[in-house]
């Protein structure tokens, strides 16, 4: 009993001397870093692009003419938002008649001076000098970019003010002149949206006819109140490019509210737009379209804008929120094609759903994908009913439905090319149905159209045109056409725009396309390009003296700020959608491959041919 | 010593209420208050200052009593303070050295950052201005060379920055400030630069090719807020060799995050310490304060009489020790005090058992005397008069026993109140007209003011006539001739009947010393004549059994005025008395009124002066003066709803034991109220007053039933 009862009294301290270490531990637990734990999502902080900003600083007293051209130039590139100080570099007179808004050169570096006097005249009262430059590129007063080429000279005068004895200019040179590098810093491009005014899309529902949203591409200054200017844009009406094929929805003359403050979203990111007199009595559903035009705009330039409340002389119009825009009208960008497709071993034609990670092909239902004839490169109508292929040989094109037991049918169209590379062109799907296609015969190259994908072919009238057309893509939108043109032995990209016109007494409408332009100027050898967002394409090329590279372009020429693609070297077709979701697939090295968002390129599986559907 | 120490409580309660009793319970606190400093100084001010202060005051005055009376609230408050300044000190302390730290690290790595940059930024110039001279040779200098330097700095800025990722921001500035030469501002990150960088370090700058560092705030021309930041700057050479100034930007973000994140957990942490010092404070001195609030407790409770109470000891500690002490001395204490009651009580019976014992043979000596007197006329005249005076003297001494007896029940606590509503008036008209014959004599008259409104109490009819009786016979007695006057009143819960003379008055001192038992006022003087001196004693006794006042004021000279004071209903405290204490017509304020008209106010009659003759008559009491002929006693009032009036009460008369030696003398009226010779006519005086004391045997002893069974007081009433 003595020894149990000293038992348990050694056991006592023993007990709390375990409580007391397994405290100690669990303390040290929360003391210490964690090594385990329950999962967590990251939310990724994108980290915005350090904007370097210049401080324009008014002239000096008793400044020599080189430093106040050199003070004028450094102005233009600051954020003043009417550049008051690059104008007190001006003379009174000068101030008054220069309009920077009239254009914008962009120059390969900042431009140059060149003095224009020999000897040192420093009593006198006048100076010129010359600014020079290889210019890139001009934005137009419609805020339109286009490529441009060639030196840029352009004289600058300056005299000595009378009473002040300051060197001011008074000859400016007309717009705005910069530097490429200044140029990307200082302007943003922004799609206005406008309405196709000929080409409906079929719609799925069939209840009523959305208008199909053409995206129209401006460069506007990144930090001056860049939303309300883009408003301001996109109510004046479209830029010459697209303006014959496209409407607004704006009544002539309307613009916004006189005095409006600068537009900015509230908290609940709605943007309210206030319009003048014109806009006051506009239908509900012409005010529906506003809104929608306004609303795409808006969503290419900032994601913080949910809804578009439009306002006329104090009344509310109309209100358009982000999920009503897309019954309103249809954008490329918003429609996700079901799959992919592309020719298997055999030269049938087999799919896979897009955006999987799959790479098991099915093939197609209908006669094109039991493989009864071997393809070489096919397209499929926006609408995934029906499909077209040429012939592996190139020499014949059929068109056939995607239903099981349909017939395949005589091809809708031969060539007499003799290689086949002077044969027949993948076909393309527009909007509308109809089949784009372009006859590679050095005898009769040509380009055609067959309306609903049937009947007999129309030639494309192509003015202007110089060169074999060797590819062919239609945009979404049905306006626009992206064609790589062959023009001694270099081939280059092509972008212009449809117009139909249909005559009297003429069944079909004859089919135009104009202003036909180089979207990409420095590259010598353009091998596939396609449609990759409402006015981007993706264009794998080679630049004069360069390799083989995928890039982005932009239907105007200039080059978006987008993430360029990972390389692939051998690329010989590539796919993508407007939809930037989805996975860019190309053909390369005898494989099917695609690059999904943020990772690297990946096989997906043998074939040929890898088309998204249009 | 007995009369000494009996004089001054009750007889004083009258006139000097006013004063001693006073400052003692109600007005002590504020003057406590006052004295100790505290707010001495802010009274003396103008009324509306002294009314702010004591609004400013009174919240704050539980607290403070609270503060002075709780030992525990001090020690934690105390503690609570310290632990505070404690916390707060360390607190400091490591906030400033944390600070430090993270700044030393940050000012070394933005320094080496910075430095890399700034050669990063000398060697693009340089790469610049070789390519520049390399391309364009040829061309002039001064038209060719500047050119490029507008999209360089851009782009320079551009690269420095974005291999930054938010670490820092870059800023160039021209030199010599915004006046200077050179390329315009340029920032990233939204920076104003001229707002940003502070003017000193630009001129610091310009003077000199060294880089130098400096604190600032960073302004966005963004919404962002602005944001504390190192700066560091360096004169560069453009390529044009033209030179500008390359500021580095690091914002104290994340520094001052980690401050924060510091000063948050001290925060937290002080907090905890601060409340768990104060808690365990409270714990520990509650382990000391709860036994010595125990014993306050429990000796609270043995001053009140309860003796057998004890503490609760447990342990050997120090707390234990003194609580068994405290026993012992409570257990010792109590010993004592018992032994002392059971003396006194000894002594009380003593004194009732003489009384009774002496009555048996008195009765037979009574008869005999009576025999004697009766035969008188057959003695020669010595031995007739010897028997007259026997028979005198057996006529005292009787009313002694009986006083005596009356006496004894009163200090047994034996004596019963039958109290009953009556109407005041009837007594003192009885009263009156039973001292008629004893005034007649005395050539005085007696004046009744106030009677023509029914003054009814609740009462005991026999005892207030007893009292009343005895200060009317002592009124005309002492009353040298002059008119007595007998004045009514009821206001409030009270009534009260005041009786004033014109004779020799009251010494200072003597008005509470009146209701002493055998007090006399000249001590040289032979009891042989007048009361039995126990008469006022009873009168108080009496009145104090109504819960009432008796209370006595007089001048020197002035006369003197007695007051009775009864409650309205038996049970109801008493608050003042309708008629001040000091008449009206005193001699201190017929002063007043002659030096000041508005105090004239009160005629002699007239109801109760306000409070202002209370004062007075405290004064006036110890002017009175004592001897001579005594006269007609009034009784001063207090006012109304003075409660200095109450202390005079009978409360301390209780304590009082019984007085020496009895006196043979007649009533009680006339020995209470003096001791004055009492003349012959004293004499009849007393025997008017006869019934009086009559009852008063009954009631307090039974001598008349001669019943011996008895001697305690308890029976006494029982024997009525």
């Amino acid at each position: 009993m003595g020894a149990d009862r000293a038992g348990s009294g050694r056991r006592a301290p023993v007990r709390a001397v375990t409580y007391a270490v397994c405290g100690v531990v669990l303390l040290a637990g929360c003391a210490s870093m964690p090594d385990s734990g329950d999962l967590r999502g990251v939310e990724s902080t994108p980290r915005q692009d350090p904007q370097v900003r210049v401080f324009a600083m008014p002239p000096r007293e008793d400044a020599s003419p080189v430093d106040i051209v050199q003070g004028f130039l450094e102005a233009l590139t600051s954020d003043d938002p009417h550049y008051e100080t690059a104008r007190k570099y001006l003379t009174a007179q000068a101030a008054k008649s220069w309009r920077p808004e009239r254009s914008t050169a962009v120059l390969a570096g900042a431009p140059g001076t060149v003095s224009d006097h020999s000897g040192s005249r420093e009593e006198a009262n006048d100076y010129s000098v010359t600014l020079t430059g290889a210019q890139v590129a001009t934005v137009d007063a419609q805020q339109s970019y286009a490529p441009a080429e060639g030196s840029y000279r352009k004289p600058v005068h300056l005299t000595r003010d009378g009473k002040s004895r300051q060197w001011r200019i008074d000859v400016p040179p007309q717009g705005v002149v910069m530097g490429k590098s200044d140029f990307q810093r200082n302007y943003l491009s922004v799609n206005k949206y406008y309405f196709a005014a000929n080409t409906v899309p079929e719609t799925a529902s069939g209840t009523g006819r959305r208008p199909a949203a053409v995206a129209d591409p401006v460069y506007v200054r990144r930090r001056v109140d860049s939303m309300t200017q883009v408003v301001r844009s996109l109510v004046e009406g479209p830029t010459r490019l697209i303006g014959p094929v496209v409407r607004s929805s704006f009544p002539a003359g309307t613009a916004l509210a006189q005095g409006a403050a600068p537009l900015t979203p509230d908290d609940r990111n709605t943007l309210t737009v206030p319009l003048n007199e014109r806009a006051a009595r506009v239908g509900e559903d012409t005010c529906d379209e506003m809104a929608a035009q306004l609303l795409f705009t808006l969503q290419s330039l900032t994601p913080a804008v949910d809804e578009v409340e439009l306002r006329s002389g104090g009344t509310r119009l109309c209100s358009l929120t982000d999920d009503r825009a897309e019954a309103v009208a249809t954008r490329g960008s918003a429609q996700r094609p079901d799959s992919l497709y592309f020719v298997d071993g055999e030269g049938g034609l087999v799919r896979i759903a897009a955006g999987s990670n799959g790479t098991r092909p099915d093939p197609v239902p209908g006669p094109l994908g039991e493989g009864e004839t071997a393809l070489g490169s096919v397209a499929v109508s926006r609408d995934e009913h029906r499909a077209a292929g040429v012939g592996a040989d190139g020499k014949s094109l059929y068109v056939a439905s995607l239903e099981p037991g349909a017939s395949l049918g005589d091809p809708l169209l031969s060539s007499a090319g003799k290689g086949e590379a002077d044969r027949l062109t993948p076909p393309s799907w527009d909007a509308q149905g109809d089949l784009w296609i372009a006859d590679r015969d050095p005898g009769a190259a040509r380009l055609l159209v067959f309306t609903e994908g049937a009947g007999e072919p129309a030639q494309v009238r192509t003015p202007g045109l110089d060169g074999r057309v060797q590819a062919v893509r239609v945009a979404a939108d049905g306006v626009r056409i992206a064609l790589i043109v062959e023009r001694d032995g270099k081939r280059s990209l092509l972008i212009g725009r449809i117009e139909r016109e249909t005559r009297d007494g003429e069944e079909n409408p004859t089919v135009t396309i104009l202003e036909l332009r180089s979207a990409t100027p420095e590259l010598e050898e353009v091998t596939a390009m396609s449609w990759a967002g409402d006015s981007r394409l993706v264009v794998v090329g080679r630049e004069q003296g360069g390799v083989q590279q995928i890039g982005y372009v932009q239907v105007d020429g200039s080059t978006p700020e987008a993430s360029v693609p990972a390389a692939l070297t051998g690329v010989k077709e590539i796919a993508a959608t407007e939809d930037e979701r989805l996975p860019l697939v190309a053909y390369s090295e005898d494989a099917i491959v695609r690059l999904p968002s943020g990772m690297q390129w990946q096989k997906v599986t043998e074939g040929t041919a890898p088309v998204y559907p249009g | 010593m007995t009369r000494d120490s009996a004089a001054a409580a009750p007889g004083r309660s009258g006139p000097g209420a006013g004063r001693p009793v006073d400052p003692g319970p109600s007005g002590s606190r504020w003057e406590r208050l006052l004295e100790g400093g505290l707010l001495h100084g802010g009274v003396q001010g103008s009324p509306v200052l002294r009314l702010f202060m004591r609004w400013v005051r009174r919240p704050l005055l539980p607290v403070m009593r609270l503060w002075r009376r709780n030992i525990q609230l001090k020690v934690v408050a105390t503690t609570l303070l310290m632990s505070l300044g404690v916390v707060l000190l360390l607190g400091f302390v490591v906030i400033g050295q944390v600070r430090n730290g993270l700044l030393d690290a940050k000012v070394k790595a933005s320094q080496s950052q910075a430095t890399g940059g700034f050669a990063a930024a000398k060697q693009k110039a340089d790469e610049a201005a070789s390519t520049t001279t390399g391309d364009d040779g040829g061309t002039p200098a001064d038209g060719r060379a500047p050119q490029n330097v507008i999209q360089w700095m851009s782009d320079l800025v551009k690269s420095l920055s974005s291999g930054g990722q938010g670490a820092f921001d870059v800023v160039t500035l021209p030199v010599g400030g915004d006046s200077g030469s050179g390329r315009g501002p340029r920032a990233s990150g939204l920076v104003d630069p001229s707002a940003s960088v502070p003017e000193a370090l630009r001129q610091r700058i310009d003077g000199s090719t060294a880089a130098a560092q400096s604190y600032t705030r960073i302004v966005y021309s963004s919404d962002q807020g602005s944001q504390p930041a190192l700066v560091i700057g360096k004169q560069v050479n453009d390529p044009n060799g033209e030179p500008y100034q390359l500021y580095y930007l690091f914002p104290l973000t994340q520094e001052e995050k980690s401050l924060s994140l510091v000063k948050g957990t001290l925060a937290t942490a002080g907090l905890f310490v601060v409340v768990l010092l104060g808690a365990i404070a409270w714990l520990v001195v509650r382990q000391v304060v709860t036994p010595v609030r125990m014993a306050a407790g429990i000796a609270e409770r043995l001053s009140a009489g309860r003796l057998q109470e004890r503490m609760k000891v447990t342990g050997e500690d120090d707390i234990a020790r003194l609580g068994e002490a405290f026993n012992k001395m409570a257990q010792n204490l109590q010993l004592k005090i018992n032994q002392l009651e059971e003396l006194s009580r000894m002594q009380r019976r003593f004194v009732s058992d003489v009384s009774h014992e002496l009555r048996t043979p008195l009765t037979t000596v009574r008869m005999a005397a009576d025999v004697i007197h009766d035969a008188r006329v057959d003695f020669d005249p010595v031995t007739a008069r010897s028997a007259e005076l026997l028979a005198d003297q057996l006529d005292r001494f009787e009313t002694l026993l009986a006083d005596l007896l009356e006496i004894s029940r009163f200090d047994a606590g034996a004596a019963a109140l039958e109290a009953d509503a009556i109407d005041l008036r009837e007594v003192v008209r009885r009263v009156v007209s039973g001292a008629e014959p004893l005034a007649e004599r005395k050539g005085t008259r007696i004046v009744v003011i106030g009677d023509q409104q029914p003054v009814v109490a609740e009462a005991d009819a026999r005892r207030v006539e007893r009292v009343l009786r005895n200060l009317v016979v002592n009124a005309v007695e002492h009353g040298e001739g002059e008119d007595v006057v007998v004045k009514l009143a009821a206001a409030g819960g009270a009534v009260a009947v005041a009786v004033r003379d014109y004779g020799v008055g009251l010494k200072p001192g003597e008005a509470t010393r009146v209701f002493s038992r055998f007090w006399r006022a000249d001590p040289a003087r032979a009891r042989t004549t007048g009361g039995t001196g126990l008469g006022l004693s009873i009168a108080l006794e009496d009145a104090r059994l109504h819960g009432g006042w008796l209370q006595a004021w007089g001048e020197p000279g002035g006369g003197s005025q007695f007051r009775l004071t009864l409650p309205r209903t038996a049970d109801e405290p008493l608050r003042g008395s309708p008629i001040p204490l000091e008449p009206p017509d005193s001699r201190r304020n017929r002063e007043r009124d002659t030096t000041d008209a508005q105090d004239a106010a009160p005629s002699d009659g007239s109801d109760a002066g306000p409070a202002a003759p209370a004062r007075t008559a405290t004064a006036a009491t110890a002017t009175a003066t004592g001897r001579g002929p005594i006269p007609p006693l009034t009784t001063a009032e207090p006012p109304t709803a003075d409660p200095t009036a109450l202390p005079g009460n009978g409360a301390r008369v209780v304590a009082r034991p019984t007085a020496g030696a009895p006196r043979p003398d007649g009533t009680d009226g006339t020995d209470g109220t003096d001791g004055t010779d009492a003349p012959d006519e004293t004499e009849e005086a007393d025997e008017a007053e006869r019934p009086d004391t009559g009852y008063r045997p009954d009631t307090g002893s039974r001598p008349d039933a001669g019943s011996e069974d008895t001697h305690r007081q308890g029976e006494a009433s029982r024997g009525r």
